[in-house]
């Protein structure tokens, strides 16, 4: 409990329970986990942590709170009670969810009627609809469906001092206003709570085939990737999602292609005929989960990267030359929006100039790498973030209206905002 | 008014020849694709550089001066009305290609540069730019950033905000920001996608990186004619149902027909209810959603359907689509154009609404809308020479946008709020949400300079708290007035 609290945790858990009852009040260490039931009860909670100077975490499964700098905080807000699905406008194709919801439990009821909110986040049986948007997570569908920012058409936060607002709306055309929702969208709870969410859907991809393709004669060089990936992308095909596969075990390209069943053999071919003496060799749809397989290791080191789509496959080389060193290895699962995954397994003291050299060599045009999983024996000797690229000033003012007392998650986002 | 010093400090930032001051060149500035509104500006600069738009600003800054960005002009809410004793930042000038990056697809723009050409200057390679308002032709880059642009084709591609990976802002202090970059997911707060859409309120956009898109194998344009809007409206619940996503579906009503006719003679079959559907991607997917769209067609009773058989073809459907707006004029001395949203399955109910209303003030309304998204655009005609005439058609098309939020809808799909819909963002927007997006206003405008009294109902300053509705000094001076 921040020190100068006017009253001790068991108190501060004892007035909370007042809001949102007493079982869903509870102390655990030094937070207090506090679980309102709806808009009006986080707001009350947020209203009594802002009068008393105490700090805010939201949470909903938990899945990436490794994500950002770490907060110890007064509260935990779990959005677990505040988990339904309240509309889904299917003739509209839009729905408004809330932001306990997990994300498969979403999409089941979205696919009763042949529906999706086109977005591939990891963990989605675990991930609520809150974490997922306050990370701004995305997978492998973005590159035909766009990311968060182009599927969520409205929102209802509330705000460090119990301001329940709404923007956007449940029409996907929509210009009226400031798009708050934008705003939010990433924000890793540093702005405000995130309650509910509308999004715009998509039909389901009713029928879709993944081709894997490897280098000729299993060459093992990610650079031989660029020329088939320029010609695909430049293709009259289009694909769902595309995704370069390295690392030690596997030089691989994944395409998927969602169409009309009877069209799907047509674009294997013209894929084939795209990919040139690039081989197809498998038609797995399970190497989808390569994303979220970078984290299975707790040690690894795994990095987010936003590159130039051009520029993956270089990159990817880079760093499988640099795993050839003692006791290193990389894994890269590069998107060909550019944004990549990266896993590595090294001793803590390389990470911090391998970073740095990777920072320095995205920033040529404007890219950027996050660390997103980072062992305790990193922590605090290298920012998970990176530089300011330049509107940290403008960032903080935004805090600083939004969150004037700084409750909600202190220091977690860039530039310890 | 200006002084001297600030006139000669205008001039010092932007030249002799980027400096307007002559009242009847000033005349040129008075008001946007909205002409309700008219306020003469005191400028007019016209910058051919981020630092000539940066020493612009900063001079405002210091004497807190308004100042409103404009691109083209042709925006139809008012954005780029001047604010009184204000300058007007033109954007003209600065209209060059800065980069072509096909291999990322990506194209950097100067704010200037006209939509179609960004187009015109990729198609050669394939490519092209999505984002098409009706006025493509002429409308600039800037302004689609600035109003969040739409057009009949982001049904499937999105707006502006799709499209838009990095924007350089000159703040209203003055300092030049960068937000975005070239590649996604910028650790930070989304700034470039609250700014697209803010309608020149948080600063001016001096170069914006875009994103292209592949031309699809085909495109394809069909239309189809019912006896009424309702069996159109149904069509396009059908295809939705159906698991199809159309490029683009438009319906005219009988009285958008007529005009578009006697303005560009696009031979659209005489009826109550036009469809135009596109479809675009890999050619055999395309045929057979062509015939699966055909079939909905006839199931709900059209009685013609044409599938454009060349591009001129297909260009001349669009021709009579895009021309709707400014063709209403062959058929009515004036008329208001307005740009509500609603859940489409509410387009029956609603049209139904307008027809009484309609009726009941003696006006006629004729309706052009992008179905697929639920953007109407009710034309409200009238004839300006009948005492009260006006005053009627201006209620007609606010109530009209008022039963649009009833529905669960918007004021506004791609116009914007501007000048002309601030009392009903009012009405779509509580206080508390309005309160919100103020927060942002502040942040980025401390001092309320840039397009100051607009969007909101009425502008507060940073550090004033919510109150009752005042007059602003324009209304008082009898210059403008809110309706």
């Amino acid at each position: 409990m921040t020190t100068s609290a006017a009253f001790t945790l068991e108190q501060g858990a004892a007035r909370l329970a007042a809001i949102v009852g007493a079982e869903h009040s509870i102390v655990r260490g030094e937070t207090i986990v506090a679980a309102p039931a709806g808009v009006q009860q986080v707001a009350e909670v947020l209203r009594f942590a802002n009068a008393n100077g105490l700090t805010v975490m939201p949470t909903g499964s938990g899945t990436k709170l490794g994500w950002g700098n770490p907060v110890v905080p007064d509260i935990k807000l779990s959005m677990k009670r505040i988990c339904q699905l309240r509309d889904h406008a299917w003739q509209d194709m839009t729905c408004t969810v809330e932001a306990g919801c997990s994300w498969a439990a979403m999409q089941a009821q979205l696919r009763e009627h042949g529906q999706m909110v086109a977005l591939d986040p990891l963990w989605p049986d675990r991930a609520t609809i809150g974490g997922i948007v306050a990370s701004n997570d995305s997978g492998a569908l973005r590159l035909k469906y766009g990311g968060l920012r182009d599927l969520i058409i409205g929102m209802t936060v509330v705000l460090a001092d119990g301001t329940v607002a709404k923007s956007g709306g449940k029409v996907v055309k929509n210009v009226a206003g400031y798009d708050i929702h934008k705003l939010m969208t990433g924000s890793f709870g540093t702005l405000g709570v995130i309650v509910e969410v509308n999004f715009r859907l998509h039909p389901a991809e009713e029928h879709s085939r993944t081709w894997t393709a490897v280098a000729p004669n299993g060459a093992g060089d990610a650079k031989l990737f660029a020329e088939p990936l320029r010609a695909l992308m430049d293709s009259l095909m289009v694909p769902s999602s595309v995704q370069l596969r390295i690392s030690r075990n596997e030089f691989a390209l994944d395409v998927r292609i969602a169409g009309l069943a009877e069209c799907l053999d047509e674009y294997g071919a013209s894929l084939q005929t795209t990919l040139g003496d690039f081989p197809i060799v498998g038609w797995a749809q399970n190497v989808w989960s390569a994303r979220e397989q970078m984290f299975d290791d707790e040690d690894s080191v795994v990095l987010k990267i936003a590159a130039l789509p051009a520029e993956i496959c270089s990159i990817s080389a880079e760093l499988y030359q640099w795993s050839f060193g003692d006791g290193r290895d990389v894994k890269v699962l590069a998107q060909a929006t550019g944004l990549m995954t990266v896993a590595i397994e090294a001793t803590p003291e390389l990470v911090p100039a391998l970073v740095e050299r990777l920072r320095a060599r995205v920033h040529e045009f404007g890219g950027s790498v996050v660390m997103l999983q980072i062992p305790d024996a990193l922590r605090g000797k290298i920012d998970v973030w990176g530089p300011d690229q330049g509107s940290g000033a403008l960032m903080n003012e935004v805090k600083r209206r939004f969150d004037p007392g700084r409750i909600l998650n202190p220091g977690r986002f860039v530039g310890n905002i | 008014m200006l002084t001297a010093s600030q006139i000669a400090g205008l001039r010092a930032s932007v030249g002799e020849g980027g400096l307007i001051t002559g009242p009847s060149q000033l005349q040129t500035y008075e008001c946007d694709g909205l002409t309700n509104f008219r306020v003469m500006p005191e400028a007019v600069v016209l910058p051919r550089s981020a630092e000539q738009v940066q020493a612009v600003v900063r001079l405002c800054a210091r004497y807190k001066i308004p100042f409103v960005s404009r691109g083209a002009g042709t925006g139809l809410s008012g954005g780029a009305l001047p604010a009184a004793g204000g300058i007007v930042i033109s954007l003209a000038r600065m209209n060059r290609i800065l980069n072509v990056d096909l291999a990322n697809r990506q194209v950097v723009v100067e704010p200037g540069v006209i939509n179609a050409h960004v187009t015109q200057r990729i198609s050669a390679q394939g490519y092209f730019y999505a984002p098409d308002p009706s006025s493509q032709s002429v409308c600039t880059i800037g302004g689609n950033v600035a109003e969040n642009s739409g057009g009949a084709h982001c049904l499937k591609y999105g707006f502006t905000v799709t499209h838009v990976l990095a924007i350089d802002v000159v703040l209203p202090s003055g300092e030049l920001v960068q937000l975005g970059s070239p590649t996604l997911d910028t650790p930070g707060y989304d700034l470039p996608g609250v700014f697209v859409g803010s309608e020149g309120t948080l600063g001016v956009a001096t170069k914006i990186t875009l994103r292209i898109v592949k031309r699809p194998e085909v495109v394809q344009t069909l239309l189809a004619a019912f006896d009424s809007i309702h069996a159109a409206g149904q069509t396009v619940s059908d295809i939705i149902a159906a698991r199809m996503l159309p490029s683009a579906m438009e319906i005219m009503d009988a009285l958008a027909i007529q005009a578009a006719e006697a303005a560009v003679h696009a031979h659209y079959p005489v009826c109550k209810g036009l469809l135009l559907v596109e479809l675009d991607g890999p050619r055999s997917e395309v045929d057979a959603l062509m015939l699966a769209v055909q079939k909905l067609c006839r199931n709900n009773g059209a009685w013609e359907i044409r599938v454009a058989q060349s591009e001129q073809e297909r260009a001349m459907v669009w021709k009579g689509r895009k021309a709707a707006f400014a063709a209403v004029g062959r058929i009515s001395p004036n008329y208001i154009v307005q740009d509500g949203v609603i859940p489409r399955t509410a387009l029956s109910h609603l049209l139904d609404q307008i027809d009484r209303l309609a009726c009941a003030a003696g006006l006629r309304v004729a309706n052009v809308f992008h179905a697929g998204d639920g953007n109407l655009h009710p034309l409200v005609l009238y004839d300006q020479a009948v005492s009260g005439q006006e005053e009627k058609a201006l209620e007609l098309s606010y109530r009209i946008l008022r039963l649009c939020v009833d529905h669960g809808g918007s004021i506004t799909g791609e116009h914007g709020v501007g000048k002309e819909k601030q009392e009903a963002l009012g009405y779509m927007f509580s206080e508390p949400d309005l309160a919100t997006m103020q927060l942002v206003r502040c942040a980025f405008d401390p001092e309320n300079i840039a397009n100051p009294d607009k969007v909101f109902p009425r502008p507060r300053l940073c550090a004033e708290k919510p109150g009752p509705y005042t007059p602003h000094p324009l209304e008082t001076a009898g210059i403008a007035e809110i309706f």
